[in-house]
């Protein structure tokens, strides 16, 4: 299984779209592609973790990180997460809605 | 490292007053310069014993942590090293040679101050000893016995004496040799390791040690600080007070500070000193499963932060949460709830089934049972279960603390949460409180006039029970501080 990261740019604002499985093994990979969106200078930036089937604390590092670099430039990370997606609940026990907007779609 | 300076009243003149031709060289003589360690020792005391018609040659090194002296190696009897036989100082024959620090003779001895069992086995008869002195300090005592009386004189004491110092010497070289290879595996431990990358820095190092020493005590070291470090600062932020949130706070700022590249999850709890409530702050950490007696368990309904070193996260919340007596709250990782292939909610629904308000060992081993069973971990597990105690279950509050001032605080402290546990009335409390912290502050007090100018000491040890309808209380102050010498200060007990 490995992650897939899709970035589609509309306009200043870009969407992240992670899917497969976000753990140690791909974690390098994920980040170097949010980091290359995120070159792109966006003035708003939502990630969607409708699709993700496993996350671990590598993958959980890689939202808090992005979400408290986005922090620092006054953008508040939106986050796009169904209630039957897989990792929803491990999102929530993550405290990860303490520096990100999680929305249902 | 050691170093043997002078033994006690005695001369180590060789060739003096010799009146067995040799013997001096026998114990001293370049023949026994190539045996080194225990094969040094056998030699040596095999010779005194020939020398001095003994029977049994016995060595005894100090270890100066427990204050007790080993037999390290005997001739003649020789089973004191197999059994690992420890007399302590001041006790038994080469205990009192080493309270005493010089040479101790026994003509006949009374087997009521013997330790040493070969000695009382063997029905030996006459005993020699002699201590060996560095600095001042005892570090070994080697005594010689005899199965027919007999008179030691002098002259043997001064043989002994000499023998002691060779073994000194022997015990000293047997130690640096351990020691510099110790030193050398240290040395080539380090230097393998080499110097770590830090953007930023430049790092050089070089090192040198003197050739024939091959020992040196100069060492570098350069490091990234580990991340166990978290615990130990998380613990010393939590002295400085305030609520879990704050103190997280706290380790959140000095994690940013200090090791920007680590992020960490923590649930950290707070009781109240009553017990019956605490203060849950989870930092990106799956709240802790409460279960009540006779209720399902259920998680903590508590808002979840944002990991300790993410910067720019909000002020973190604290939740107070009551946990009445025969409640138990479990705290866990979460590679004890995770799996890949199936999901957290059922993990954790399992999880709220397996624990109950019961005795806490079990309640650990059976979720550890029954989530890990015999398969080996796919990721760490911590897991830490705590259970507040029904009054009739605890038992007497038994405090041993050291006779300062500032102890009183504790005692105080430890009182109002073993009286409040119990479910004493307030009111009787304040009266207790009083009662004990005076007998207390007495004892301190004592402690403080004997010992203006000495070094302090001793404890006092405080004992509450629960006789229904009263409390007993017992102060002590039986410390080795105060001696039971009779007196009005001493032994002053108080039952309140």
């Amino acid at each position: 299984m490995t992650a897939r990261v899709e970035s589609r740019t509309a306009s200043e604002s870009i969407r992240i779209a992670l899917s497969g499985g976000i753990d140690l093994a791909s974690a390098a990979t994920v980040e170097d592609a949010i980091r290359s969106a995120m070159s792109q200078q966006p003035s708003a930036v939502s990630v969607d973790l409708t699709d993700p089937t496993y996350m671990d604390s590598a993958g959980i590092r890689i939202l808090f990180s992005l979400a408290s670099r986005l922090k620092v430039r006054r953008i508040m990370l939106k986050s796009i997460m169904p209630p039957d997606s897989p990792t929803r609940r491990l999102i929530e026990l993550s405290g990860f809605e303490s520096l990100a907007a999680l929305r249902p779609g | 490292m050691l170093q043997i300076v002078s033994r006690p009243g005695e001369k180590n003149t060789l060739g003096e007053q010799n009146d067995a031709p040799g013997a001096d060289e026998s114990v001293t003589d370049a023949a026994l310069a190539h045996l080194d360690g225990k094969d040094l020792l056998v030699e040596l005391l095999d010779r005194v014993r020939q020398l001095l018609k003994a029977d049994t040659a016995t060595v005894l090194l100090l270890d100066p942590s427990s204050q007790q002296l080993a037999v390290t190696a005997d001739r003649g009897i020789h089973t004191g090293v197999r059994q690992g036989i420890r007399i302590p100082v001041g006790k038994g024959f080469a205990g009192r040679v080493a309270a005493e620090k010089r040479p101790v003779i026994i003509e006949r001895i009374d087997y009521t101050n013997v330790l040493y069992p070969i000695i009382q086995e063997h029905d030996i008869c006459s005993l020699l000893g002699v201590p060996l002195l560095s600095t001042g300090m005892v570090i070994e005592a080697l005594h010689v016995g005899t199965l027919v009386p007999r008179r030691f004189t002098e002259e043997d004491v001064r043989l002994l004496q000499i023998v002691a110092d060779r073994v000194g010497f022997a015990i000293q070289s047997r130690r640096a040799e351990v020691e510099r290879a110790a030193a050398a595996v240290l040395q080539r431990s380090q230097l393998a390791a080499g110097l770590p990358v830090v953007p930023g820095l430049e790092l050089a190092a070089r090192y040198v040690s003197v050739e024939n020493r091959g020992v040196s005590g100069d060492w570098y070291d350069v490091f990234a600080l580990p991340s166990g470090w978290l615990r130990s600062a998380l613990r010393a932020y939590a002295l400085l007070g305030g609520d879990p949130a704050e103190v997280l706070d706290r380790l959140d700022q000095h994690v940013q500070h200090f090791d920007p590249e680590t992020m960490a999850t923590v649930c950290l709890a707070m009781f109240e000193p009553s017990l019956e409530r605490l203060q849950v702050s989870p930092a990106s950490h799956p709240p802790p499963t409460l279960a009540l007696p006779n209720e399902p368990a259920a998680l903590l309904d508590v808002p979840i932060d944002h990991p300790v070193g993410v910067p720019g996260g909000p002020r973190r919340r604290a939740t107070t949460i009551t946990i009445p007596p025969g409640g138990l709250l479990c705290f866990y990782t979460d590679g004890l709830v995770k799996r890949r292939g199936s999901s957290l909610d059922g993990g954790l629904a399992r999880l709220c089934e397996l624990v109950v308000a019961g005795p806490v060992d079990s309640v650990c081993a059976e979720v550890m049972a029954q989530f890990l069973g015999d398969d080996p971990a796919d990721d760490d597990v911590a897991m830490l279960v705590v259970r507040h105690q029904n009054s009739g279950e605890i038992g007497p509050l038994d405090l041993v603390v050291p006779t300062l001032p500032w102890s009183l605080r504790d005692i105080r402290l430890a009182m109002r949460r073993w009286l409040s546990a119990v479910g004493a009335a307030p009111r009787s409390n304040a009266d207790l409180l009083i009662a004990v912290g005076e007998a207390c502050a007495n004892a301190v007090e004592a402690n403080a006039v004997e010992h203006a100018y000495g070094p302090p000491g001793g404890t006092v040890p405080v004992h509450l029970e629960l006789r229904l309808p009263d409390v007993l209380a017992t102060v002590g102050d039986t410390g080795r501080w105060c001696p039971p010498r009779g007196g009005p200060r001493t032994g002053n007990a108080v039952h309140a």
